[in-house]
């Protein structure tokens, strides 16, 4: 049975006129009981979850004029706008743009479109469903959650169009392709993670999407998209790395556009002679740490909040 | 502290409660309390609130902080199957938030609430209709939402449209829908969920005429086909004829539990007690004696004797004995009458004594008479008279709200 206090309310059972359940005074499940009870809710509800983000697919297609090239739309935008950049670096350092920048580029445009687009939704997404949360149950994680899952089958159609492009820019088969399903998914976790915080953030104080708003229009000079974490030097390298997106973003290019295993390190051989650590497998480490905990972290928090929705919304 | 896989728990699936769990609902002890004004909802407030927890001077939440109050007040019932309980009061009892502290939107803050098995909750019904699907998108969105299965929403998609009576909308965007088909939709959608208890929320006024009946019955059927069914409704009548028990809330406290007529007419001989204003009345209406027994026969006729006194000279447009014959199972009044109506005059001042004779064709059913001072400009009772209960059973038999006194003859020339 459950105990008589909220989550985040006094964990001591009161004293008082009315007399609790035999368990009342158990207090709250710990954390693996608790991921147990998230995933059972889940999959109990994965009828919803799959409804949710056919809806959200759906209406971003119904009465549109871009269609299904609204999924191509951001990520080619990106690509633009990174391709220029790029070409203004060149000319300034006085060298040329090698088409494997430009696939690099795109490369690391997929995922980032998938977060900024992912977690923009999801943001919103309680706040967005007020009339759900304040009268029918259903575990308050799949409005979040499908907001994800919809910008994913966006950013599935725009990998489609990736791959029938990206060997036109130089980009071959080789088996460190077989990092990207790992990569993505752990790109999935973490932005799920970050969806489930904001999402219940924004519920509480509604600012909290202006704020989001504001981070990721600018996250994209924090993270290396358009230009790649080496360029910043031996130092900068770490310190760019610090973004947990950033190992994920340059482990993509490495593994598809240089074919390179990420357990290895890679050390490039700059043209003044130097040696330049490019990669480091504990940069990986580090971002599925961030990943796995975001997302476990995420869901609990979600999940002790998720009884105060109705009352705080 | 002992892991919680053998306990119910609040959070599950209310699949794992119905394993556990016999089917039914169990409130026991429930207090909610609520927050009068806006909570903290800037980090400003956020902040002092947080470290005051921090600090560990969390007032207990058997406490009321300033600003809150009970929503709830040891709430404590129990719902079996074949039962069927309707719970009513004024707006702000709490019975909306009996029904969110039972489907678990909303937590309680001492006590708990166990429902085994699937809850169909008739709340909101159209709420997660999204207007730019099509009315077959929204079948099994909304279906989805209320936790149909996958396969039970494709196996009734028919029915459901069919019970609707818009199939020749269904492939149309449900903005352009108008409001009724809109509630006629979710209303089928969520009467076809095949729950295991049936939670309904004032969803019994969807739709026109013809499909409050049709919905009506429907809820008629599930209720009466043994699974426990909680009804909230304004409409007293429907909990009347829906409900085998009934729960009075005031102010978050259940102030009466019974069967659902006596519940009915406790709430609303309790609504009639609202005070007046009756200090500068002229008139005071003191007894209200019956001539015969208080159980009077369908189509009989009732006497009684209403005294009272002239305190001063009437200068008011007053209606100085007014009665109101009140259906108790509804709280309607089935009918209104009054001294000036029946042209009796009342002594200038002094003590004065009225009989009144009545004819009871109405159904059998408990009444109550109201006496009454009548304000007919500003449509109030001018000050309120005696009470009494009067219980009308069956007699000459007729069938229907009223009685018609039919005459028949047999005619002689058949043309």
């Amino acid at each position: 049975m459950p105990g008589p206090d909220g989550p985040l309310e006094s964990s001591t059972p009161p004293a008082g006129p009315a007399v609790a359940g035999p368990e009342g005074a158990k207090g709250r499940p710990g954390f693996a009981a608790e991921l147990r009870e998230i995933v059972q809710d889940l999959w109990h509800y994965r009828e919803l979850l799959y409804q949710l983000t056919l809806r959200d697919v759906r209406i971003r297609y119904k009465q549109a004029i871009m269609g299904f090239g609204w999924a191509l739309f951001m990520p080619s935008l990106i690509v633009l706008s990174g391709f220029l950049v790029r070409i203004v670096m060149a000319h300034l350092s006085g060298t040329t743009l090698e088409t494997s920048s430009v696939a690099g580029i795109a490369v690391k445009a997929m995922p980032w479109g998938f977060f900024v687009g992912a977690i923009g939704f999801a943001t919103g997404s309680l706040t967005g469903n007020l009339n759900l949360v304040t009268k029918i149950y259903f575990p308050r994680e799949v409005l979040p959650l499908a907001s994800v899952l919809a910008m994913g089958f966006d950013t599935l159609i725009g990998t489609a169009a990736l791959i029938a492009v990206l060997p036109l820019l130089g980009v071959t088969l080789s088996a460190a392709l077989l990092w990207v399903p790992v990569l993505a998914l752990l790109v999935f976790c973490f932005t799920a993670g970050v969806s489930l915080l904001l999402s219940c953030a924004n519920l509480f104080f509604r600012d909290v999407k202006y704020i989001v708003q504001l981070l990721l229009t600018f996250g994209i000079f924090f993270t290396p998209v358009f230009f790649d974490a080496v360029m910043f030097g031996p130092t900068g390298l770490h310190i760019v790395m610090l973004n947990p997106l950033a190992p994920l973003l340059e482990g993509l290019r490495l593994s598809v556009v240089q074919g390179h295993h990420l357990l290895v390190p890679l050390i490039e051989t700059t043209s003044s002679g130097q040696q330049v650590l490019v990669w480091s497998p504990w940069y990986l480490g580090y971002s599925a740490v961030w990943a796995v905990l975001g997302l476990l972290g995420g869901a609990v928090l979600f999940h002790r909040a998720e009884f105060l929705f109705a009352e705080y919304v | 502290m002992p892991c919680c896989s053998t306990g119910r728990s609040s959070s599950s699936p209310n699949t794992c409660d119905a394993s556990m769990t016999a089917p039914g609902i169990e409130v026991r002890g429930v207090w909610k309390k609520f927050r009068r004004g806006e909570i903290h909802d800037s980090l400003r407030d956020l902040v002092p609130a947080l470290a005051r927890r921090v600090l560990g001077r969390i007032p207990k939440s058997g406490a009321l902080a300033p600003g809150e109050f009970w929503a709830l007040q040891d709430i404590d019932f129990e719902v079996r199957p074949g039962q069927a309980l309707g719970i009513i009061g004024s707006n702000g009892a709490g019975k909306s938030t009996i029904l969110k502290t039972m489907t678990r939107i909303l937590r309680p803050n001492r006590g708990y609430c166990t429902v085994g098995g699937r809850i169909g909750a008739l709340i909101e019904v159209a709420a997660g209709f999204h207007p730019d699907l099509t009315g077959r998108e929204n079948v099994f969105l909304q279906g989805a939402i209320m936790g149909m299965p996958a396969h039970l929403a494709r196996e009734k998609f028919d029915a459901i449209v069919e019970f609707s009576g818009i199939a020749d909308f269904i492939d149309t965007p449900v903005k352009r829908y108008s409001s009724g088909m809109h509630a006629r939709l979710g209303f089928s959608i969520a009467a076809h969920l095949d729950p295991d208890v049936l939670i309904i929320d004032e969803v019994l006024s969807v739709g026109d005429f013809a499909f409050q009946r049709k919905a009506f019955d429907r809820i008629a059927t599930l209720a009466k086909s043994g699974i426990p069914v909680v009804v909230v409704s304004h409409q007293l009548d429907r909990i009347a004829a829906l409900c085998t028990e009934a729960l009075l809330l005031e102010r978050g406290r259940i102030a009466h539990r019974g069967p659902a007529a006596d519940c009915i007419a406790t709430y609303v001989l309790g609504d009639n007690r609202a005070p007046v204003d009756a200090a500068d009345c002229p008139v005071r209406l003191e007894r209200l004696a019956m001539a015969g027994p208080s159980e009077v026969r369908s189509g009989d006729w009732a006497r009684f004797r209403i005294s009272g006194t002239v305190l001063r000279p009437v200068t008011e447009n007053l209606e100085l004995v007014a009665l109101r014959i009140r259906a108790l199972q509804t709280g309607e009044v089935v009918f209104a009458t009054s001294s000036s109506h029946c042209e009796v005059e009342l002594p200038p001042i002094g003590p004065f004594a009225v009989d009144v004779a009545l004819q009871l064709n109405v159904p059998a059913a408990n009444y109550v008479i109201e006496t009454n001072v009548w304000d007919p400009i500003r449509h109030r009772d001018a000050s309120p008279g005696p009470t009494t209960r009067i219980e009308v059973t069956e007699g000459a038999s007729f069938y229907g709200p009223v009685q018609m006194n039919a005459g028949m003859a047999l005619a002689r020339d058949p043309s």
